[in-house]
């Protein structure tokens, strides 16, 4: 569960949820809905009735509602911005002005709560329509000419409208410029990561040389101590970049290239060929310090973890045999 | 380090905490309460303060609700684990 993707500090609490409630513990429950969407609220109510005396109502009576779960809503908002795409923001916004550009005309229609121009109402028909999403284009930018002005209830749409419009815009503002921030990070992260894979493979190559060097030493029958030092050094790096590459297989955060990996994979199976051959070759004399046990303890078991099977992700048949390789040669060393 | 964790995931020796605790440190932010229940289960009823990750998801969402690996953490599910 949890503690095998690295969660270090965790505590479960067995009883779960049946002894919580039965002992009468406080719970909560999820029973607001997702918010109401910011351009149906206003004119969900028109249609029906004398509408436009209705629909301030209706929003006066979601103030207190809002007011309490201010922060649930704030981070719901945050999350209908987030989950939607620019263009999809932007086509909200159109449908905001049209919809109430339609409800400018029905108020027209409806004579008392409409528009006005130049003294007289707006007309009932296309013209009449027009001059309506014209005026609620005009509004929702807040340009407001003044050409055109509402009257009664078209008022109340016509403020709501330009509330709405400019909360709606605001995002789809943010959403476009945020894209480039978004894109830059990932950019950075990418570098940052492909710098990461090279320091393995930079460091797999010095434990690789420096234990070729000690095998030598060992050939040479040079002093057993400094042969430990030596040891102990190179093989506590190796065992540091054994538990990145280890983690990277388990944890892939970002997908990396199957040659890099490959490349990773077979440093480190021919690192552990040489580890192991070394510690075959050590004449028998030779005493492992403390730390060099535990290093080399802690090598083998992150080693044996990596092979095609024990990994929880599925990898090409290269890789795959690089994998089985390192861990048959953990084995080996154990 | 990692090793260890490795080690106490293998043994899986986790930690228990008890009701009385839990209670107690309900409004304390340093401990992340996570219900892996179904969001069915969790939107009937859960722990307040909890954030649920079902079961199945933990893989996929773990790393992105839980950043802090070395944070304290308390698990719940239905009844036995």
């Amino acid at each position: 569960m949890l503690h095998e993707l690295g969660y270090s500090n965790l505590r479960v609490y067995r009883g779960g949820i049946a002894d919580w409630v039965e002992s009468g513990s406080p719970t909560e429950s999820v029973t607001d809905t997702p918010p109401p969407e910011p351009e149906p609220d206003p004119h969900a109510t028109i249609p029906i009735g004398p509408p436009l005396v209705d629909s301030p109502n209706g929003v006066v009576g979601r103030g207190p509602a809002v007011l309490s779960r201010m922060g649930r809503l704030d981070k719901s908002m945050l999350d209908l911005v987030q989950q939607r795409s620019t263009l999809q923001l932007f086509l909200l916004w159109i449908g905001t002005i049209l919809l109430s550009g339609f409800c400018f005309w029905l108020g027209a229609l409806m004579g008392e709560h409409g528009l006005v121009e130049a003294g007289r109402p707006i007309g009932a028909g296309l013209t009449g329509f027009g001059s309506a999403l014209y005026f609620s284009f005009v509004t929702a930018t807040s340009i407001g000419y003044g050409d055109i002005v509402p009257i009664g209830g078209a008022r109340v749409i016509a403020v709501v409208e330009a509330i709405a419009a400019l909360l709606i815009f605001g995002a789809v503002v943010a959403k476009f410029v945020s894209h480039r921030q978004d894109q830059l990070v990932s950019e950075i992260h990418r570098i940052t990561f492909e710098d990461q894979l090279d320091r393995i493979e930079t460091n797999l190559h010095m434990v690789i040389s420096e234990l070729l060097s000690i095998t030598a030493m060992t050939e040479t029958k040079a002093p057993l101590n400094r042969i430990t030092t030596r040891l102990e050094s190179s093989v506590i790096l190796f065992s540091g970049e054994l538990r990145t590459t280890r983690d990277l297989l388990y944890q892939p955060r970002l997908m990396v290239e199957e040659g890099v990996l490959a490349a990773i994979l077979a440093t480190l199976a021919s690192a552990m060929n040489v580890l192991a051959e070394l510690l075959a070759l050590l004449p028998p004399e030779f005493s492992r310090s403390q730390p060099l046990t535990i290093t080399l303890d802690r090598l083998t078991v992150l080693a044996e973890e990596i092979c095609g099977e024990c990994v929880p992700h599925t990898y090409t048949p290269r890789l795959v045999f690089w994998m089985d390789q390192i861990q048959a040669t953990a084995k080996r060393i154990k | 380090m990692a090793a260890e964790v490795t080690a106490a995931a293998h043994t899986s020796d986790v930690s228990e905490i008890s009701r009385e605790e839990l209670l107690r440190r309900l409004h304390d932010s340093s401990l992340t309460i996570v219900d892996v229940l179904p969001q069915a289960s969790y939107v009937e009823a859960h722990i307040p303060r909890a954030i649920n990750i079902p079961l199945e998801q933990i893989q996929i969402r773990a790393r992105e609700l839980l950043p802090d690996f070395a944070a304290e953490i308390a698990v719940y599910c239905g009844k036995f684990t």
